[in-house]
């Protein structure tokens, strides 16, 4: 059945609308799962407690100065779409309510640190045995055993341990580290693959599935052409700045305005040629230097300086339109506002504005995975915390108003 | 390793370098039976991109290629011809899944839009990635990794202030791109098939991975500017330091992890200075001061040593490792597997990062030789005479 979703428009129910998730997943690479299914329509319920608060609820306020739960536009974006329900799992009954919740659902999802699930008494083994084909998936840092499943590790330290962080940096100098939680989304996007599959196999043959991610093996799968480069060299790269080894130019070029650079990539002769063209035949262009695609490898800074002499007396948006008019790759390096505004991101839809009752109005990105049939969407704003304790334990549970109101009391639902 | 979760189902790969490929990668691995479509003679790019088996160029030893193509099938097939684009729709007949990552102006050109392919089969799911989408100003628009790390939020972060942003080490934003094509593929045979889905490269990257990213510039955030190895606005430490034996990560996202560090590296007087008392001033305004009282303490000890102080005390240190350290981490072991083949011998892989229970994980197979599955498919699939299949050849279609 067609609603609206908060921006008015008409969305169909979602390619996974009829699945329930029952989402433990927290901070970053717990929730996005979560939030993905909830996108493509699937009800997920987000477990929360007072007893310990999602990290991404707390910080610093937005507005005033008391720490408040429901300000955090990170939380905002990361768990847009679900419904919060509180229970506080240090108490029993809050653990049997989770498994009266569990046979209403057919994903579990959960990032705590490896141990902890068993210990309440909630592991695979319980899940399974209460819903023979659910689809369970754990998230760790570091997998569910072996030597480094204790290590408390962040998308950072995953970066490290990963080889990630061993390639970034200027030519012989430090690694710089990125600033963003690639191990976190690596981890969280195998993890939805994973989830849906084994989805496919129960609609396929009934079978359950438990599912062990480790972010830090997430993040080892993506470094192909670095950990190839030892498996077939025996060689192990370092920072080289921005270096591709088939392609020069390759890198981001100064262009006029603050800090304002445009990245530009060279592979074939043809797109030589189109470079050459839109600079309008630079006699620089004809050096013996940059003679062919090898030589241009060889003497890459020397081209680069020369390259970036030109961009340096043009604004980024005009070399951006003078060499893709001509078949050459370029682009500005863009920052948020960039992005937030630019005509092509704002046509394509990358943000919603989503009113969320503690701060409004605020720009939330959109999952861009275009379905044409059945479009992901953004449902509804980041529950608050309990939100949806009624309609849970009243609506799929059964429960009447006085026994929900005494388990708030006792701080089971809490 | 190979695993059963997709058994049956059937996918048509038409891709190069990375995005493409990993994504039928992620099917394969899950059981999926992957044909790979390469171009007669030359085949995916990156069969030249390398690394090469010691050193020497050849189209069946590019490491990039072998990690991205294994459990896969491989044809030969010429789509600038009539016949091979009729070759194609024979395939998608026969197959659940489409996943390509031609340029919009190449699928234009060869008429390998949706409404073209569906014909051959109603519920057909494909998947277009392309650099920036099907629609919008830039859908023309040209681009590799850098461009798209670029457009997409990595490079503005990265780096020191007054010097230029700098990317990735190797490709990377194609990984992202083929996880979110790959999901939702079969997120769309679970609602029923018959869809296309349209990728962007640069989105999977300012999507998903950096989205947050505009309320930062909506509140005024500051952490993705680029400020070398710290990052502004944070609690101090959350950076790379030198240590004995090279780098190694330094957080401590939490109070309590802070305290014990410091119990472990003695309680230093340096410390207990007010001007410090705050975390994130200690990071925003002293943070090179600090790493050099931090570095005299981690200068004496090696990242292994560091490690076990970790595990011991659970504070988050990490070792910055480099490829061969990761390839050679003992706790990854199972994640490699060695696989054989024709002209390289046996040569190791990461395999899925998932363990899963019940499954029995079957060795992969070797990623295809250019045109090594020609006959099982035109001749074993689609019903083409072994004569008709040299005819193929021999005019170049195949």
């Amino acid at each position: 059945m067609d609603q609206n979703d908060q921006s008015g428009q008409s969305v169909g129910a979602g390619p996974l609308s009829g699945y329930r998730v029952l989402d433990f997943g927290w901070v970053l690479a717990g929730a996005l799962p979560g939030m993905v299914l909830a996108d493509m329509g699937a009800e997920v319920l987000k477990v929360e407690t007072h007893q310990r608060m999602d990290y991404m609820r707390l910080g610093r306020p937005i507005v005033g100065d008391e720490p408040d739960p429901e300000q955090h536009p990170l939380f905002h974006n990361v768990n847009r779409g679900k419904l919060s329900i509180t229970l506080n799992t240090t108490k029993p009954q809050a653990i049997d309510l989770i498994k009266e919740l569990v046979a209403h659902c057919d994903v579990v999802i959960e990032n705590f640190s490896p141990g902890v699930m068993d210990r309440l008494g909630l592991g695979y083994e319980v899940i399974s045995g209460i819903k023979p084909e659910i689809v369970m998936a754990s998230i760790s840092s570091n997998g569910q055993t072996g030597p480094l499943r204790d290590l408390r590790a962040y998308a950072p330290s995953i970066g490290a341990l990963a080889g990630l962080d061993s390639t970034m940096g200027y030519e012989g100098e430090r690694p710089l580290g990125l600033k963003h939680a690639y191990a976190d989304i690596a981890g969280a996007l195998h993890s939805v693959f994973a989830i849906v599959s084994a989805l496919h196999q129960k609609e396929r043959t009934g079978r359950g599935q438990y599912i062990d991610v480790s972010m830090l093996r997430a993040t080892v799968a993506t470094m192909g052409a670095g950990l190839m480069e030892y498996e077939m060299t025996g060689r192990v790269m370092a920072p080289k700045g921005n270096y591709d080894p088939v392609m020069s130019p390759y890198g981001n070029y100064p262009c006029q305005g603050d800090d304002a650079w445009v990245s530009i990539a060279v592979r074939t002769e043809e797109e030589w040629q189109g470079l050459k063209e839109a600079m309008g035949n630079p006699a620089w262009c004809e050096k013996e230097q940059f003679a062919s695609r090898y030589s241009r490898l060889e003497n890459r800074r020397m081209l680069d300086d020369d390259l970036a002499a030109w961009t340096r007396e043009r604004t980024a948006g005009d070399i951006t339109e003078l060499l893709q008019a001509r078949g050459v790759a370029a682009i500005p390096v863009m920052g948020a506002e960039d992005r937030l505004f630019n005509p092509h991101f704002r046509e394509r839809g990358l943000y919603a504005d989503i009113v969320h009752p503690s701060l409004g109005a605020e720009p939330i990105y959109n999952i861009m995975w275009n379905l044409d049939r059945t479009p992901p969407s953004i449902r509804r704003h980041a529950p608050l915390m309990g939100e949806h304790n009624r309609r849970i334990f009243g609506g799929l549970l059964g429960m009447d108003e006085k026994e929900i109101a005494r388990l708030e009391e006792d701080q089971v639902l809490w | 390793m190979t695993y059963s979760l997709l058994q049956g189902l059937r996918v048509v790969e038409l891709g190069e370098s990375v995005s493409a490929p990993y994504c039928a990668k992620l099917l394969a691995d899950m059981g999926a039976e992957v044909v790979k479509i390469e171009r007669p003679g030359v085949g995916d790019q990156a069969r030249e991109y390398g690394p090469f088996l010691n050193d020497q160029p050849h189209l069946e030893r590019s490491g990039l290629f072998l990690y991205l193509n294994t459990n896969k099938q491989g044809v030969t097939l010429d789509l600038e011809t009539p016949t091979g684009r009729e070759i194609l729709g024979g395939m998608l007949a026969q197959s659940q899944v489409f996943v390509h990552n031609l340029h919009p102006t190449e699928m234009d050109r060869l008429g390998l839009g949706y409404e073209n392919l569906r014909a051959h089969n109603g519920q057909l799911v494909m998947a277009s990635i392309t650099p920036f989408g099907l629609t919008g100003p830039y859908r023309d628009y040209k681009a590799y990794d850098i461009n798209l790390a670029a457009a997409g939020g990595i490079c503005e972060g990265l780096g020191s202030p007054d010097r230029e942003p700098l990317t990735f080490g190797t490709p990377e934003v194609g990984y992202f791109a083929a996880m979110a094509a790959a999901s939702s593929i079969v997120i769309a045979l679970l609602a029923g098939g018959g869809q296309h889905i349209d990728i962007a490269e640069v989105e999977a990257m300012a999507g998903i991975y950096n989205g947050p990213e505009a309320l930062m510039a909506v509140y005024q955030w500051r952490m993705t500017r680029r400020t070398g190895h710290h990052a502004l606005d944070f609690p101090y430490p959350n950076c790379i330091l030198r240590c004995k034996d090279g780098y190694i990560f330094v957080g401590s996202p939490e109070g309590r992890q802070w305290r014990k560090l410091l119990e472990i590296m003695g309680d230093p007087e340096w410390a207990k200075e007010p001007r410090f008392r705050n975390r994130t001033t200690m990071n925003n305004e002293y943070a090179d001061e600090v790493d050099g009282y931090m570095e005299e303490w981690l200068l004496q000890r090696t990242k292994a040593e560091l490690l076990a102080l970790a595990l011991e005390h659970r504070v988050p240190l990490a070792p910055v490792r480099d490829f061969g350290e990761v390839r050679n981490d003992e706790s990854l072991a199972d994640q490699f597997v060695a696989v054989d083949r024709p002209d390289t011998g046996p040569v190791s892989f990461a395999g899925p990062p998932y363990n899963l229970s019940g499954q029995e994980a079957m060795p992969p197979r070797p990623a295809p030789l250019l045109g090594q599955h020609n006959a099982d498919i035109y001749c074993g699939r689609l019903g083409y005479t072994k004569e008709e299949l040299v005819k193929l050849y021999q005019t170049g279609i195949i």
